[in-house]
């Protein structure tokens, strides 16, 4: 089935893909095709066809053959996949046995002229890349970019795939996180090199608490410092936030942490230097020690609920 | 012992870019290049994993003219030598045809046991060359690496997959892409400096590699790339006392229902 195929190992994603999924095969009067490795899941996509892929091994990464094999065989335009870790190597693996063109983490994607193009971020996201799609394509899309589409009901259709893999895979174990996620953090309290020293990460988690919030970093203090573990660090290729409230204390602004907090609501920075890059990206600045501003600012918003 | 060798990309430093606040044209005149962050990182694990059981590190970088001028550097970082496909192409070259350009430069050269790639490059952070490479090879990638190994014939990694870790075993020959956090890429030495000049260098034409035209076009076409204009009120608090500064902060964020 020629048309708009979407695909991601998470069926929460495949949701949210068939939104962007069906708004461009309603411009391009195409139908929607949905790719699953979840019989369960499959009965409610909001799909023309549903392909449910059954093999047995639970890796994810081990379909990428069979998806190939029907995507040469159907021929789709376009393959949205879902910009999980295991989506990301799927899609370009699947490119490329495709020969195909593959746009990564595109946050929009659009018709023009009735071609499909998208936009993503280069060089660490001070510059903006919009590209048209040509023949076969995949796009990469981030989680969370689009709200899940409603359920619906398509023509299921099973695959047998073979999912025959050179690699052994063992010790699958869940990370064990110390805060809640960040990524779906409604505050975040950002923490940069301005921090003296480990112990200080105090008034940050004070302030993280009086906002509800939720502790997290850049690069230096998780890579260099070791302060706070990996998976807290904040940027284009650490966690990408979208909060309501993003405040960050003693942190420079540089392109590559920005990159990964554009799409929170209001951003506020405190830092010393006046001209630190944050206060560009910001709505609102203190410029100020934040050993005397972040306390303070504790304690009005305490007061303040 | 095994070949490893290790794929690098000759990248603008992004601190160089400026973007012209009026048509947010992107200003790269000024702009200096670097060895891609991230592939430094991919340097400094080969020659990690040399320095623990002895194994040959080879570089490998597919770059324009102005490329040579990494090749230095890169092998100020360890590498025994370097391999350097030299072409033009290289400048609009996406994904695509990267990679299908280090698999024809690795096929020429021969030995290749274990390739390391950046989890993606500072400029594009397009996060496919690693993985199409290992798929124009017809052989496995293992992506997202945090902890790599090398024990007789197989590579031993950790990938750090968001909300997992997972180990993979896979044979030689096998491309693993590791994530920054893998390692800390060191400042080369200026022994290290000086005697990266004695080391081989190996420049390959494009044309010796036998690709057929269709594999050095890229696939998508670039509309536009364009500065990304941030718009943010840009309200910023510098005079007055802490207690007034944080007084007015706490009204406007009350204000916006951000607290």
């Amino acid at each position: 089935m020629a048309g708009i195929w979407v695909y991601s190992e998470d069926v929460a994603l495949v949701k949210q893909l068939l939104t962007i999924g069906r708004e461009v095969a309603g411009t391009l009067n195409k139908p929607v095709a949905a790719l699953t490795l979840s019989e369960a899941d499959a009965a409610d996509l909001a799909a023309e066809t549903v392909y449910v892929l059954k093999g047995q091994n639970p890796w994810p990464e081990s379909y990428v053959q069979a998806i190939a094999d029907l995507a040469a065989k159907e021929a789709p335009d376009v393959i949205f996949v879902g910009a999980t870790p295991r989506g990301k190597d799927l899609a370009a693996k699947l490119a490329s046995i495709l020969k195909a063109g593959l746009v990564t983490e595109a946050f929009k994607v659009s018709v023009e002229n009735g071609a499909i193009e998208t936009e993503r971020m280069m060089y660490g996201g001070l510059a903006v890349c919009t590209e048209i799609l040509q023949g076969l394509s995949l796009v990469t899309i981030p989680p969370r970019q689009y709200e899940p589409a409603a359920a619906g009901k398509g023509n299921v259709v099973t695959i047998d795939a073979a999912t025959d893999v050179p690699v052994s895979v063992s010790n699958v174990c869940p990370i064990i996180r110390e805060g809640a996620d960040l990524a779906s953090a409604e505050k975040v309290i950002c923490v940069g090199r301005g921090l003296g020293k480990e112990d200080d990460l105090k008034i940050a988690r004070d302030l993280a608490a009086a906002v509800g919030g939720e502790v997290g970093c850049t690069r230096s203090i998780a890579e260099d410092y070791h302060w706070l573990p990996a998976e807290t660090y904040i940027g284009l290729s650490g966690v990408k936030v979208k909060p309501v409230l993003y405040l960050s204390m003693g942190v420079s602004g540089q392109v590559q942490h920005v990159a990964g907090i554009r799409d929170s609501k209001i951003i506020v920075g405190i830092d010393m230097n006046e001209n630190a890059l944050i206060f560009e990206a910001a709505d609102y600045g203190i410029v100020g020690d934040l050993y005397d501003v972040v306390p303070a600012l504790t304690e009005a918003i305490k007061q303040a609920k | 012992m095994a070949n490893i060798v290790v794929c690098y990309k000759w990248v603008l430093d992004e601190q160089d870019i400026k973007v012209n606040p009026g048509n947010l044209a992107l200003d790269t005149s000024r702009a200096k290049s670097k060895i891609s962050d991230y592939d430094r990182n991919a340097i400094e694990e080969a020659v990690l994993l040399n320095e623990k059981d002895g194994h040959k590190v080879t570089g490998l970088t597919f770059g324009v003219a102005g490329a040579k001028q990494s090749l230095k550097d890169a092998l100020s970082r360890g590498p025994a030598e370097a391999v350097w496909v030299n072409d033009p192409v290289a400048a609009e070259a996406d994904a695509f045809v990267t990679a299908n350009v280090l698999a024809g430069a690795l096929k020429k050269v021969g030995n290749y046991d274990v390739i390391i790639c950046g989890e993606g490059a500072a400029d594009t952070y397009a996060q496919q060359v690693g993985p199409r490479l290992a798929a124009v090879l017809g052989i496995p990638a293992i992506t997202f690496v945090n902890q790599m190994s090398i024990e007789g014939d197989k590579v031993v990694a950790t990938r750090k997959l968001g909300d997992c870790t997972e180990t993979v075993t896979a044979s030689f020959p096998v491309v693993v892409t590791v994530l920054p956090e893998i390692n800390k890429p060191r400042i080369p030495s200026l022994k290290q400096v000086l005697g990266a000049s004695k080391k081989p260098v190996t420049e390959i034409k494009l044309a010796d590699l036998g690709l057929n035209p269709d594999d050095l076009k890229r696939k998508t076409t670039v509309k536009s790339l364009k500065g990304y204009a941030m718009t943010r009120k840009n309200v910023i608090y510098k005079d007055g006392s802490t207690a007034e500064k944080v007084a007015k902060l706490v009204a406007e964020l009350a204000k916006e229902g951000a607290l």
